[in-house]
């Protein structure tokens, strides 16, 4: 058993550097299962990497955030006054 | 009770949703003057085809609608005038010097004290979310747009923006990284 433990994690150990792309690569696809085994088997003894994670997560959900009609961003920005009068002036013109 | 059908009001467009629009079109596109702009051809597009709205919509979802397609036009002139492959004047990988030659991190994430759900409550985090993508270049910054904010999948953003799927997923890979890298500087503020 203690052979096969130590079997196990030669195939599976990846690191940090290895770890970050299949985070990232797990945001836009499901992965292999080779690869879903060797994530998880690196997240759970690394919290940095589990960090790493959870940023690009955060990152997705605010995103997310911005997603709507009146999204809650940019200070309130507002159309220039010269703006306004040239797309009022060009509406009239082709009314 | 029988809901009046909506009416269009094109007098009142710029004043009623003229904002609305702008700040729609500015989360999506970053150059101001290229959103007043979109905004200008959005409502001139809809006087024209005033004829087509129906009273099914209100006017304000109608807008919208026009307003959605054009930004993806502007997004494929981008194509048009330059690729979205990647080349090498693109940003390089943030990540190039992030880890020691045995793999571990040099400059480690940090936890961020918070969690998706949390962090979209909080107003000052989605503002330099924002502010952060506007350092992202023009093409990564649509790249990201498409796929985060708009939602498209993968292999849409490909067709559409005549790109390979190994470089969409290099562009966004970087562009991730340089946002977490940029929210790491300016919300966290953490010391090295």
């Amino acid at each position: 058993m203690a052979k096969f433990n130590t079997w196990m994690t030669r195939k599976l150990r990846i690191t940090c550097e290895d770890t970050t792309p299949l985070i990232s690569e797990l945001m836009d696809h499901n992965l292999s299962l080779g690869k879903r085994l060797r994530l998880k088997f690196h997240l759970a003894m690394c919290t940095v990497c589990r960090f790493y994670k959870k940023q690009l997560e955060i990152i997705r959900a605010l995103s997310r955030k911005l997603r709507g009609e009146e999204a809650p961003t940019q200070q309130k920005a507002v159309l220039s006054e010269q703006a306004r009068t040239k797309i009022k002036d060009s509406l009239k013109q082709s009314n | 009770m029988v809901k009046t059908p909506e009416t269009l009001n094109s007098d009142l467009w710029v004043d009623r949703y003229g904002d609305m629009l702008y700040r729609y079109t500015l989360v999506r596109v970053k150059n101001p003057d290229a959103a007043e702009e979109i905004v200008q051809v959005t409502l001139l597009a809809a006087l024209q085809s005033k004829g087509s709205f129906q009273g099914r919509s209100t006017e304000k979802s109608w807008l919208f609608g026009i307003l959605k397609h054009k930004i993806l036009d502007h997004f494929r002139e981008l194509k048009n005038q330059r690729t979205y492959e990647l080349t090498p004047d693109d940003d390089s990988d943030p990540l190039e010097n992030a880890f020691h030659s045995d793999g571990h991190w040099v400059d480690a994430p940090k936890n961020w004290d918070t969690d998706p759900h949390k962090a979209v409550e909080n107003k000052q985090l989605v503002d330099a979310l924002a502010l952060c993508m506007d350092r992202l270049s023009e093409k990564f910054r649509n790249i990201f747009v498409l796929k985060e904010i708009e939602g498209l999948a993968s292999e849409e953003i490909c067709k559409e923006m005549d790109i390979k799927p190994t470089n969409l997923w290099v562009i966004l890979h970087r562009a991730r990284n340089q946002l977490r890298k940029c929210l790491e500087t300016h919300h966290w503020n953490v010391k090295k």
